[in-house]
């Protein structure tokens, strides 16, 4: 888990947001990846992008995390329904 | 859906989850296209004149309501439609220390950013859905949304979301859009839509009427409900100046249902039919804006309970009497 103070130098969020942003989907703490510049909630396997300082969380920008390293766009979800067959 | 005796019972929710996420979405009906939304924000981002009377005046109205509390806001969550003018109209209002604006729409927040404001309070920016808002729970003080809730598809869903995000004791500010809004290019519309092409496809959103306010706001959870209404009249010197208008501040069409096709003579019939039944008489034609303006509080121990039943201690008589009984008793 990456500390807050991390993710503050390195990508110019600040800190108010990072101790409030959760993942919108599974309500889950977030955590920073640094190699893809996003923001990944472990509970449901998803990605976040961050452009330009600006989180974007919302579940239309979300990517798959496929296994290790390669990441699926997950262009189909309109809703939470694709997020919740589990 | 149950089994009973050989027969199928649908399971019919009545409610959505009241957490506002886990379990299956039940009664997710699309009534409004969220990515296209997007879109239109991003455009109204470029468009947006830096001062729009009606959306300042909205704005003002509700930051207003901050300075009739005692309560401060150090923490305060903005997000939806005019959350620019918010910021920009805020003054110091509610004593709030951290501002964080939210909105769906990428450019909106750009240009929020890029504005100089005066005061010195830390400004956030996050893009976010209210529909899904990835805002930890009892996080903020201060929920605010400045004409924005009337686009979502599940309303009731986003208010406990915002509601969840308070603190207790925390207030939810909302602005949105009432049933009246916009009546007289509904009815031009729907005119110039039955002459021209026979048949009619929603123009105007389906919008809140004031009644239902109260009970959104009871329904989310939250205490100490209050609305009120205000009802503004926009001149525009013609119709396709309210067109521009609408466009500038992102609340054009964004229906599911919307007919994606507008005849170049629809739209001519419609200004025509527009002006022909509510100009005035300087040649400027009117639109009504219902605002409905809701307040609610995130519960907590000090907020006015009702009292349990049974334990009046003063009967209705006893009041009559202290009173007089020349009142008429009702």
């Amino acid at each position: 888990m990456v500390r807050g103070s991390e993710i503050l130098s390195k990508t110019g969020i600040s800190k108010t947001l990072v101790e409030i942003m959760v993942c919108p989907l599974s309500k889950q703490p977030l955590r920073f990846c640094q190699k893809s510049n996003s923001l990944i909630s472990d509970a449901i396997g998803v990605s976040y992008p961050i452009v330009d300082g600006i989180p974007h969380l919302v579940p239309h920008d979300g990517k798959m995390i496929d296994s290790d390293t390669a990441t699926v766009p997950n262009d189909s979800v309109d809703s939470s329904d694709s997020k919740k067959d589990s | 859906m149950l089994r009973k005796g050989g027969a199928l019972l649908l399971r019919r929710p009545f409610c959505s989850s009241s957490d506002g996420f886990s379990g299956p979405s039940q009664s997710k009906v699309k009534i409004f296209d969220r990515n296209l939304k997007r879109k239109q924000r991003d455009r109204a981002a470029w468009l947006m004149s830096p001062k729009d009377t009606l959306v300042d005046t909205v704005a003002e109205n509700i930051l207003d309501r901050l300075e009739d509390c005692k309560k401060t806001f150090p923490t305060a969550l903005c997000f939806g439609g005019s959350s620019g003018a918010i910021r920009r109209l805020l003054r110091g209002r509610g004593a709030i220390e951290k501002l964080i604006m939210m909105d769906t729409s990428y450019d909106m927040l750009k240009s929020c950013q890029a504005t100089k404001y005066d005061d010195s309070i830390e400004t956030s920016y996050i893009v976010g859905d209210e529909e899904f808002l990835p805002i930890k729970e009892s996080s903020v003080d201060l929920v605010i949304s400045c004409l924005g809730l009337h686009w979502t598809n599940d309303l009731p869903g986003a208010m406990i979301q915002s509601r969840l995000a308070l603190k207790p004791d925390g207030l939810f500010l909302a602005a949105i859009m009432g049933g009246e809004t916009l009546k007289e290019l509904r009815i031009a519309c729907t005119i110039a839509q039955m002459e021209r092409e026979g048949g009619i496809s929603p123009r105007v959103s389906p919008l809140a009427q004031v009644r239902d306010a109260g009970n959104l706001l009871t329904r989310a959870g939250f205490t100490l409900p209050g609305v009120d209404m205000d009802e503004y009249t926009v001149r525009y010197k013609s119709a396709l100046d309210l067109i521009e208008h609408l466009r500038a501040m992102g609340e054009t069409n964004a229906l599911v249902q919307r007919h994606k096709i507008l005849k170049r003579e629809t739209a001519l019939a419609t200004a025509a039919v527009y002006e022909s039944m509510f100009a005035a008489e300087d040649g400027t034609i009117p639109a009504t804006y219902q605002i409905i303006y809701m307040t609610g509080w995130r519960e907590h121990s000090s907020q006015q309970q009702p009292k349990r039943r049974g334990s009046a201690t003063v009967s209705f008589q006893d009041l009559q009497k202290q009173f007089g009984s020349n009142t008429s008793s009702h």
